[in-house]
This record gives structure tokens, C-alpha cells and sequence, in this order.
């Protein structure tokens, strides 16, 4: 569903990414771990065709990112961390705008169920000036899951969550998965990508230092195994040390 | 506290000029900067004095137009209030300001010391700009008469912004504690009422007569006792501009330099409507940054109904279109404009029946002189375009929309509402002029030129627009993008300069257009007489719509390159 091969970003000398290669599949979660700086959110902002790479490729749902863009970015949705909303529109009309940019036809009767959902039906009619972060939050991501996308690209998205929007937050990226969506999450929270990605891949500098799922990972690195996570993770970045050892 | 408010505003400008020259190491901006350059020196040049040492300005004259319009500056910001700009702090300011050990006078000394940069910088543009004008001793001189002038301006402004304040948040206790400023301002506008009744049947009776005698005649009004002592500080802070010799100079700088040195008085021991309104400037300021600059109702604020109703299908940029139409109709200054305008169409129709008529012809050509105006100024003004939403590129980029879409959605959002005012202000003129038998050109020739704007007028506007949006898109680090509309009266200059440089634009824009429709019309005329006019009009239209088209594909290809990052474009 989601493939990059070979993808590069330079900023000025810098090296923000440096070729990576990985594919996601229909229902698998990828999680996208590394240090500040690792090149994380680079990697996901190009595959939702904000960046543009220096080399490489990156397709999604079949559709070429540079060929096709507005093929690509149809068929996938990106979540920022910040929730960018816009002042002057309601939380129905920017539901309404959504539906408009992607073409999905009269959206008016799944309205009031999305709204549900999302515990914001007595705010229909608010400007975002009104809605607290988490609602904001939420709206993003309800805009964000209008279409249905087929590849779901989410920056640090449980930033600003109370403990029901984590938990809802959390089986939307499953449910989502188990119908067939291939899913990006980037984040720093470790437990998170325990939990719910089916494969990871940890960054530093801009490159993969290792990818697949965590069993995957520590069948490569016997001398992790017993550890936890946490030190997992940072031996990996090479911040380990002695650290955490048993 | 002040070297720390110091240090703070000269390494922040500092870091911020040498950010911006970094950008030079892009051809695309070390181009643009040399051209700014030439047009600057183009304008000194330009401007070099060509009468002799001799031919200077009357100063009675100078003090005479300075003052009225230091008046109309100040009375507008009595009535509106527009210096709140200055009293926002970034969230930044806020967090280590505010909650820091820094007194409500230090916070205010720490404002109008980031005034200063730009009042310095614009007193330079401004000596630049009139140096064709032979008064004053010397540049130099010229350059600190202009920044007292405009400091104590701007002092001003902000002193009066915070008496509004302090009287809308608490009426009447809030009247108490601004008595003195209260008092001070009604003796003023009693005596300014006082002697404008005095004066008026000598310049109603010079207003029938001929030009000239209107002048003198204002000159004498503004000559009685009375008038004078209400001018006195208009004219004190223009008069070292006046001055001829170092002597004159000296003398009639220490009255202006004292009257700052009030003003600043004034402002600083204003603290607690300081904080009320300093606190409500910054929140907006902040929502303005988080909405792209635009700015947003207040929290709690029920939004108006669609005025709009955005169809469920069509072209998906449709929908950027109709979110920046939604903005501004939710806008109070956008409601209560077409209220206004509204109005003064019913009003001015009724008056231009009656056989004087005056009031009704002077509203007519002051909404024609408007609409034409804004041909030049409005595109830098009305601004809900690619301008406010450049903070939101990520988003705008994540859609599945070409970049030329995005371009003529956002670009022609903003010409929709531009040339609305403008049409409005047409037909406000029209309907003022509608009971004159006597003007020419006459109804009939009238009404066809309103319908020749309405299919004139939008593709000039989207030209203009197209510009404007083309130069946030080229040179985003440089161009004001999100956090409002450019003003005030401290950067007066760097607007008129901007003005100026974006009207040469916008006329070589137009020039083959101009050329291909007045050559066409010149070249059928004499086969069919004024039916000439309608393929000529065509051509035009036709060759601006070739060169908006070719700039919106250009800019579009433009958008989709543009890397947020590394334009320097972040929230």
C-alpha cells in the first residue's frame, strides 16, 4: 500500500533522511521510532507529498507520489501532531470541506454519527476558537478519516489526548488496520508502538539502524533479548550503555 | 530591566536580518534583492531636487497640511483604536515576560523599544521619499524630525488605545480612573466643535468661490485663537520639519521633543489598562498566528450562519474559495463595511435628488476616487488568500489538489471580495450622481461604464492578486505571511514604497492587454465606429486572461515545489 525506495532529503548539506527503503501493507502498523532529529517526521511529511525528496520514490495505493500526486494524496490521509484547523469554519463545515476537497459526495447524513463519535455533536456549530486542544484533536482526525483513506499517516498523534481520547485514539488505528488501512505513526512513546504496531522502524541520522517487528528485531540482536523496551530502543540509537541491564 | 529588553530586541532583529540574508544565497532572492536596491536608488534618484536651492515649500502651507493630517491620524486612532498591534506580545513575550520579575511599565518600555526599530527605519524611508521637497535644514535633521514626529504619533495612538480599552472593559469605573485623559479629550473636541462653527460661513462662502480662496480661507480658520491653540501640538510636531536654518531648528525641535517626552508619560503610567489591553492584543495575536493570520472571533463567540453553502460537488478547490469567503464574511470589519456601504447607497440616492446636491456629489467621487484606489491599494489590504494560509502549507499540501488550483482558488477568493467592495463603491458613486442632469459623462454613458467595471475590474483584481500571492510564494522569508495585515502609521513608508512598486507591476501586467485592446479599438474605429469598443474590450480581456492563466500554472508549478522547511515557513 505504502512503498518508499531509496528516499533522500538533503537540506542544504544536511542529511535530514538518507535512503530509506520499507513498504507498508494493507493492515499493518508501522511505527516510526528515533531520537529527535532521526528524520521521522521528514520521512512521513514526504510521504504525504508536504516535502519534497531530494531521490527517491515513494508510491501510495499504487499511485505514484511525484507522477500522480493528487491520485496519491487521495487515497491517504496525514495527522499532525498540531491539530491545523481553520478559524472560521464550524466543525460541521469543516467536515463539509473535506468531503468537497476529496469528492465525496453529500456527507450531510453521516454528520451527525461521525459527530457522535467523536463526542462532539453539542459543538456542531462552534468555531475551533471554542473546541479545547483535544477536541481539536479530534476533529483533525475525524477530517483525516472522512474518506476513508487506504494509507493513514499519523505525526505523535495521542500529543494533547486525555485517557478516553488515547484509548478511542488507539482503537481507531487498530480498527482502522484491521480493515485494511496501512498505517505510519510516528512517535515517541514506546509503549504505544509495543502495543499496536505490527512492525517498527527505528531511525538515527536518517537512516534505518532496524526494521520489522519487535520479535524480528531482537532475533538480530540476541544480546537485547532479555531487556526491556525502553533499553531496547536506546541500544539501538547506541545511547545504551549499561543501562537498565538485568 | 533595560539592557535586558536591550539586549533582547537588538539580537533578535540581528538574528532575523542575518536570516534573511542567508536567504541570498538563493538566486531567486539575491535577484530580488538587487532589484529593491535599484528601485531604491531609483527613488533618491528620482527624487534629487530639480528647482533651485531657492524654491522651497511654504512652511505655513506645510504646517498647514502636516497638522490636518497628524489630526486625521489621530482622530482615527481615537475612533478605531488601531494600535493594538503594538501591544501584542508573541506567545514567547508572554511565558517569559509576563510570568518573569518584569514591572507592567517595564513591559511597556520593552514595547515601544521594538517600536523604535521601525520608526527609526521608516523615518529613514520617509526622508528618502520627500527629498525632492526643499524644506528642512538637512537630510539628517530631517531623519529626527521625522522620528519625533512619529514616535510621539505612535505614543499617542497607544495612549488613546488604552483609554478605549479601559473604557469598554469596565464603562464607568474604568471613565473614573481615565478622567484626566476623558477631560483633556472633551475640552478638545468642545473647543475643535466650537471653533468649527465659527469658521464655517467663511468657508462655505470661499467654497463657492474659486480654489485658491478655499485654501486661504482654511489657512485663516486654522489662524483664529482658538484653532491655533487646538492645532498648537499638530503644528509643534511638524515644524522642525519646516525649519530653514540649524537655529530654527533647535528652537522648534525642544516643543516636539517635549511633547513626546509627555506623551511618553502618558503611555507609561497607563499600566493596568496596559495589562487589559496588552492581554487581549497578545491573545489575538495568538489566534491570528494559529488561524494564518487572519483575524478570529472571540472565544465563545457564536459564528453566523453560511452565508454561503458550499455544494456537496463541484471543483474540490471550490471549496478553499469558499472557506476564504466564509472568513471574511465572519469577519466584523467585512459586516459592518457592507452595512456602510449599504447604507450610504440609500442615503446618498435620496440626497442626489435634492437641487444642492453637494453632499451627495462629494460622497459619489469620494467612492469613486476609493474604488479606483483600491485598484492599487486593495490587493495589498485584502489579504484572505495563499498570504493567510502559507502557515498552514502542510495541510494545503497534504490535499489531492494541483498547485494551480490551489493558486486561483486562493487567489480568486480574495479577488471576489476585492472587487465586490470596489463594485459596491461604484454603485454608491452611481447612485449619488443619479439625480445630476448636469454631470457628463452623462446616465446613459454612466451606467455603461458601471457594466464595463464589472467585467473589467475582475480580471485586473485577479492580476493584482496573482502578484501579491506570486511574491508570498517567491520569497515567503521575506513577505509578511499569516499575522495580519501590514500597518499602522510607523511603516507608512514601507507601505506607500511597496505600494508603489507593486503599482509598476501591476501596470506592466497590463500593458499588452492595454496595448492589444487600444491598438484594436484605434484600428476598427473608423470602419465601424463604437462597436469598435466590443472586440477591442474582448482582446483585452482576452490577453489578461492569457497572462492570469500563465500565471497561475507558473505559480502553481511554484507551490507544489515549495518546501515548508526550507522556505523558512514555520507555525
Amino acid at each position: 500500500m505504502i512503498q518508499v525506495d531509496g528516499l533522500h532529503k538533503l537540506y542544504g548539506d544536511f542529511p535530514a533522511v538518507q535512503g530509506l527503503s520499507f513498504s507498508v501493507g494493507g493492515g499493518e502498523v508501522l511505527g516510526l521510532v528515533g531520537p529527535n532529529g532521526a528524520g521521522k517526521t521528514t520521512t512521513i511529511r514526504s510521504i504525504a507529498g508536504i516535502i519534497i525528496p531530494t531521490s527517491g520514490r515513494i508510491e501510495v495505493a499504487g499511485h505514484d507520489l511525484k507522477a500522480d500526486p493528487v491520485a496519491a494524496k487521495g487515497a491517504l490521509a496525514f495527522i499532525p501532531d498540531e491539530p491545523h484547523l481553520f478559524e472560521y469554519l464550524t466543525v460541521e463545515e469543516h467536515l463539509r470541506f473535506v468531503a468537497r476537497l476529496y469528492r465525496l459526495g453529500d456527507v450531510g447524513p453521516r454528520i451527525p454519527g461521525l459527530l457522535a463519535e467523536l463526542d462532539l455533536s453539542d459543538k456542531r456549530h462552534a468555531l475551533p476558537g471554542e473546541l479545547s486542544r483535544g477536541m481539536k484533536q479530534k476533529l483533525a482526525i475525524a477530517c483525516g478519516l472522512l474518506h476513508d483513506p487506504k494509507a493513514l499517516l499519523l505525526d505523535e498523534p495521542l500529543t494533547g489526548l486525555d485517557p478516553v481520547g488515547i484509548r478511542r485514539m488507539k482503537s481507531t488505528i487498530m480498527r482502522r488496520a484491521a480493515e485494511g488501512t496501512a498505517v505510519i505513526l510516528s512517535s515517541h512513546l514506546l509503549h504505544l508502538v509495543e502495543e499496536i504496531c505490527t512492525r517498527v522502524l527505528v531511525m538515527q541520522r536518517g537512516r534505518a539502524v532496524a526494521f520489522g517487528s519487535i520479535p524480528e528485531i531482537l532475533a538480530e540482536r540476541p544480546d537485547l533479548r532479555s531487556r526491556k523496551l525502553e533499553d531496547v530502543f536506546l541500544a539501538l540509537i547506541g545511547q545504551g550503555g549499561d543501562a537498565g541491564q538485568p | 530591566m533595560i539592557e535586558v529588553f536591550g539586549y533582547l530586541t537588538w539580537r533578535s532583529a540581528r538574528n532575523r536580518i542575518v536570516r534573511q540574508l542567508r536567504q541570498l544565497r538563493s538566486p531567486r532572492y539575491l535577484a530580488a534583492l538587487l532589484l529593491g536596491l535599484a528601485y531604491l536608488w531609483f527613488v533618491v534618484i528620482g527624487q534629487r531636487p530639480t528647482t533651485s536651492a531657492t524654491a522651497t515649500v511654504d512652511p505655513k502651507v506645510l504646517e498647514l497640511i502636516g497638522a490636518s493630517a497628524l489630526f486625521g491620524a489621530v482622530a482615527w486612532g481615537w475612533i478605531f483604536g488601531v494600535e493594538r498591534r503594538v501591544l501584542a506580545f508573541s506567545p514567547a513575550e508572554v511565558t517569559f515576560l509576563f510570568s518573569g520579575p518584569v514591572s507592567r511599565q517595564g513591559l511597556i518600555q520593552f514595547k515601544l523599544l521594538r517600536t523604535q526599530l521601525l520608526i527609526l527605519f521608516n523615518a529613514l524611508l520617509w526622508t528618502l521619499i520627500l527629498s525632492r521637497e526643499r524644506f528642512g535644514v538637512s537630510a539628517w535633521l530631517r531623519v529626527i524630525s521625522i522620528w519625533v514626529m512619529l514616535t510621539t504619533l505612535s505614543f499617542h495612538r497607544l495612549g488613546a488605545s488604552f483609554v478605549r480599552t479601559s473604557l469598554s472593559e469596565h464603562g464607568r469605573l474604568g471613565a473614573r480612573h481615565r478622567s484626566v485623559s476623558l477631560v483633556v479629550l472633551g475640552a478638545f473636541l468642545v473647543a475643535l466643535v466650537w471653533s468649527i462653527a465659527d469658521a464655517l460661513p467663511e468657508l462655505v462662502a470661499a467654497r463657492q468661490q474659486a480654489g485658491s480662496n478655499f485654501l486661504t480661507a482654511m489657512a485663516a480658520a486654522f489662524d483664529r485663537p482658538l484653532a491655533r491653540v487646538l492645532t498648537y501640538p499638530f503644528r509643534i510636531m511638524i515644524r522642525p520639519l519646516a525649519a530653514h536654518s540649524m537655529a530654527e531648528w533647535l528652537a522648534s525641535l525642544w516643543p516636539a521633543l517635549l511633547l513626546m517626552v509627555l506623551h511618553y508619560v502618558w503611555v507609561v503610567r497607563s499600566d493596568t489598562a496596559f495589562e487589559e489591553a496588552a492581554a487581549e492584543a497578545s491573545l489575538q495575536r495568538a489566534t491570528a498566528m494559529a488561524s494564518g493570520g487572519i483575524s478570529v472571533p472571540a472565544t465563545g463567540q457564536r459564528p453566523r450562519r453560511a452565508l454561503i453553502r458550499l455544494s456537496a460537488s463541484g471543483w474540490p478547490a471550490g471549496a478553499i474559495l469558499w472557506k476564504n469567503l466564509m472568513a471574511a464574511t465572519r469577519t466584523r470589519r467585512m459586516r459592518s463595511t457592507a452595512v456602510s456601504l449599504a447604507l450610504a447607497g440609500v442615503v446618498v440616492a435620496v440626497l442626489s435628488f435634492d437641487p444642492e446636491g453637494t453632499l451627495a456629489e462629494a460622497a459619489g467621487w469620494l467612492a469613486l476616487f476609493w474604488a479606483g484606489l483600491m485598484v492599487i491599494s486593495g490587493p495589498q489590504y485584502v489579504r484572505n488568500d495563499l498570504r493567510g494560509d502559507l502557515l498552514k502549507l502542510d495541510l494545503l499540501r497534504s490535499y489531492p489538489l494541483r498547485g494551480w488550483s490551489v493558486v486561483l482558488a486562493e487567489a480568486g477568493a480574495s479577488t471576489l471580495m476585492l472587487t465586490l467592495i470596489q463594485v459596491a463603491l461604484l454603485g454608491l458613486s452611481y447612485l449619488a450622481f443619479l439625480g445630476n442632469q448636469t454631470l457628463y459623462p452623462g446616465l446613459e454613458e454612466r451606467t455603461l461604464l458601471l457594466l464595463l467595471s464589472l467585467v473589467f475590474l475582475p480580471p485586473i483584481n485577479l492580476l493584482g492578486m496573482l502578484i501579491q500571492n506570486g511574491a508570498a510564494l517567491l520569497y515567503p522569508a521575506w513577505v509578511r505571511v499569516g499575522a495580519g495585515r501590514p500597518g499602522g502609521v510607523e511603516i507608512l513608508g514601507q507601505n506607500l514604497l511597496m505600494v508603489i512598486a507593486f503599482a509598476l507591476l501591476l501596470g506592466l501586467t497590463l500593458i499588452i492587454p492595454a496595448a492589444l485592446g487600444g491598438g484594436s479599438y484605434l484600428l476598427l474605429r473608423p470602419g465601424i465606429g463604437d462597436w469598435a469598443m466590443l472586440p477591442s474590450a474582448g482582446l483585452a480581456l482576452l490577453a489578461m486572461g492569457y497572462e492570469a492563466s500563465w500565471m497561475v500554472e507558473w505559480l502553481g508549478g511554484l507551490f507544489e515545489r515549495t518546501d515548508p522547511v526550507a522556505a523558512g515557513i514555520t507555525t
